[in-house]
């Protein structure tokens, strides 16, 4: 219990501080907070609450190097230009430093034009922690409009057409979350592969359903939605697309000749 | 044959269940397709894993049972269904009706019958829908009359599974006036079906199954000590039915699925990486439900109570099993509609995934309102 209320503690602070800083800044403050000893001394409670807190608080931090490089066996925190493995068998640099380039969203990614195999398990679940925290918020916000909206003489959450698109994305989300949920298992390379593509979709569903129950608000650009549907679109892409990583798993099939039964009781 | 009764971690127990499994084949005679097989079959399969003490484990010892966690039974159903030895609907009643037994039944009865169903000396089934209560299973509208020490009941139930093999039925009746609230005028009954006035009649589905039945009650006398709980407590015993029927079950059903999935496999492996995205897809929404039911399998082992949460099973269930079948279509083309192989039979059946145990629409209701707290529609 006391174990529980401090894990809250810790929660209420890192959601605070992403809350008001963002990048660089956002890393710095991690960096006070531990986060190093966090991620080697306990990845399962530190990687699933702090990607999921950026995805809800929509901020976001160079974390995701860190969890690389800690799978791979260099030293968290370094400086270090990795080539991180993108859709569409390209490659995308996440520049420490914060500078931000093209990409969607605000994301400090370049493109880069080599790249090398690198061991991705632990990233995909750290990206998909974050899928699943962006849809949340993406839930959160559209639930909330669908509440307040006053259209036809009602909130239009009575209407089912607006609340079955909410409910079919939850769904998504509580799925997504499951398979990020089981205990250590046996292949987790195709454990994480299967969540990240799981996360990836939800993520997408949520932008898609939220997107269209926000209406007319939800396009602007003072709403929050667009910066989390953006965030979604380019994190999915991020060490593997829903779509591919799907593809992946369908050629394992193949490959094992039988569906491995991952979840066990 | 004897079980061995010796195992600390669940891990061992399935260890030895398979085990015993090896020793003692149980797989069905070949080339037996029709209902009345797979009931013998079901009844057969029962009466091995009974008298082994497979089929004990996981209930109380007040029931028959050898005691031990819920999850010790989910474990042997994902064996016997997901080898196929049994099917998961014959197989699912067993999950469903046992914990209604030994919550609601007086306790002697419960004694007394539950061991008949788990060993397979009998089939009991679930008199709930009506042709005019679907969704809306609150509206019933089968009548028990009170008559002394006895209950008068007229009515008509319909898709009530597996009626034409069952001894017993667990019968909704309404009781209450009409100004009883829906919720507090239902009553449940443990009802022979071999009472004068019963009548069973198969019901032909579309994929030429006649496992529905439709149920007809013409001034059956139901001795009062049948009734399940209290008068009014009807519509709780079906409520807490409900997460019976959505975790050990599903649980079977999912494990059963796999094994549909396996098979796919096998059929169009050989066709290569065009099948991948459509094997993906399907492998994604059958994991992630399998990862979901886990969950909820150890939140029943856990003593939690199960409510509106596992209608995103439910959700997450009817959408692999239509998808699985979707794609078995897609990949092996003219396979369900020019052959008469199982893959039709269970193809068209799925067709039903989103209707039966709650509408699909019904469950995006319940999650709206009860998990989003988005109020009534």
């Amino acid at each position: 219990m006391a174990q529980n209320d401090e894990l809250d503690l810790l929660e209420d602070g890192l959601r605070k501080t992403m809350l008001s800083k963002s990048g660089p800044e956002l890393d710095a403050a991690l960096n006070d907070l531990g986060w190093a000893e966090m991620l080697s001394d306990m990845p399962d409670v530190a990687v699933p609450m702090i990607f999921r807190l950026l995805g809800e608080t929509g901020s976001h931090a160079s974390v995701l190097v860190d969890v690389v490089l800690h799978a791979t066996g260099n030293e968290i925190g370094t400086d270090v230009e990795l080539p991180l493995p993108y859709a569409g068998n390209t490659w995308v640099i996440w520049d420490r430093t914060g500078k931000t380039g093209t990409a969607l969203g605000g994301l400090p990614l370049r493109r880069e034009d080599d790249g090398y195999p690198i061991r991705v398990a632990e990233g995909r679940v750290a990206v998909a922690w974050w899928l699943v925290g962006s849809a949340r918020a993406m839930l959160t916000l559209a639930s909330r409009h669908a509440l307040d909206r006053i259209q036809f003489g009602k909130p239009i959450a009575g209407f089912q057409a607006v609340r079955h698109r909410l409910a079919e994305t939850l769904v998504a989300i509580e799925g997504a979350e499951a398979t990020l949920s089981l205990p250590d298992v046996d292949s987790p390379d195709l454990t994480a592969l299967l969540a990240k593509a799981a996360a990836g979709k939800a993520a997408l569903t949520a932008a898609r359903h939220c997107q269209q129950v926000l209406g007319g608000i939800g396009f602007t650009e003072e709403h929050e939605l667009q910066r989390h549907v953006k965030r979604a679109l380019v994190l999915d892409g991020l060490l593997g697309s829903s779509r591919e990583l799907t593809r992946k798993a369908g050629a394992g099939l193949r490959a094992r000749g039988s569906a491995a039964r991952l979840a066990q009781l | 044959m004897t079980a061995a009764a010796d195992f600390a971690t669940t891990a061992e127990f399935r260890a030895q269940l398979v085990a015993w499994l090896d020793e003692n084949d149980l797989t069905p005679p070949p080339g037996e397709h029709s209902l009345d097989a797979h009931q013998a079959q079901h009844l057969r399969a029962l009466k091995a894993l009974y008298d082994a003490g497979w089929m004990r484990y996981g209930w109380p010892e007040s029931a028959g049972g050898l005691g031990g966690p819920d999850i010790l039974r989910a474990i042997v159903g994902e064996e016997i269904v997901g080898r196929g030895i049994d099917h998961p609907g014959p197989y699912s009643m067993l999950d469903v009706l046992t914990p209604t037994m030994i919550d609601y039944a007086r306790p002697e009865l419960a004694a007394e019958m539950v061991p008949k169903l788990l060993s397979g000396q009998e089939s009991w089934c679930q008199g709930f829908s009506e042709p005019g209560s679907g969704s809306d299973l609150a509206s019933l509208t089968t009548r028990a009359v009170q008559d002394g020490d006895k209950w008068i009941v007229n009515g008509q139930k319909v898709w009530t599974s597996f009626a034409q093999y069952a001894t017993r039925c667990v019968l909704l009746t309404r009781t209450g006036g009409p100004d009883t609230p829906n919720h507090e005028a239902i009553t449940a009954f443990f009802v022979d079906l071999d009472s004068p006035g019963v009548t069973v009649r198969p019901l032909r589905t579309m994929h030429d199954v006649d496992e529905f039945c439709e149920v007809y009650f013409d001034d059956v006398e139901v001795p009062a000590d049948r009734m399940l709980g209290q008068p009014g407590d009807g519509w709780k015993l079906a409520m807490d039915l409900l997460p019976y029927e959505r975790s050990t079950c599903f649980w079977q059903r999912i494990a059963y699925l796999y094994s549909r999935f396996d098979a796919l496999i096998a059929e169009v492996k050989s066709v290569g990486q065009a099948i991948d995205s459509d094997m993906g897809e399907t492998y994604l929404a059958l994991h992630m439900l399998r990862c979901r039911s886990r969950a909820t399998q150890h939140r029943l082992g856990d003593g939690q109570k199960l409510g509106p949460d596992t209608s995103i099973d439910k959700v997450l269930l009817a959408g692999a099993e239509q998808r699985l079948y979707d794609t078995a279509r897609d990949l092996m083309p003219g396979v369900i509609e020019l052959d008469d192989t199982a893959w039709r039979t269970e193809y068209l059946y799925s067709r039903a995934a989103t209707i039966y145990g709650g509408t699909a629409e019904v469950q995006r209701n319940i999650i709206a309102r009860r998990l989003l707290d988005l109020g009534k529609e």
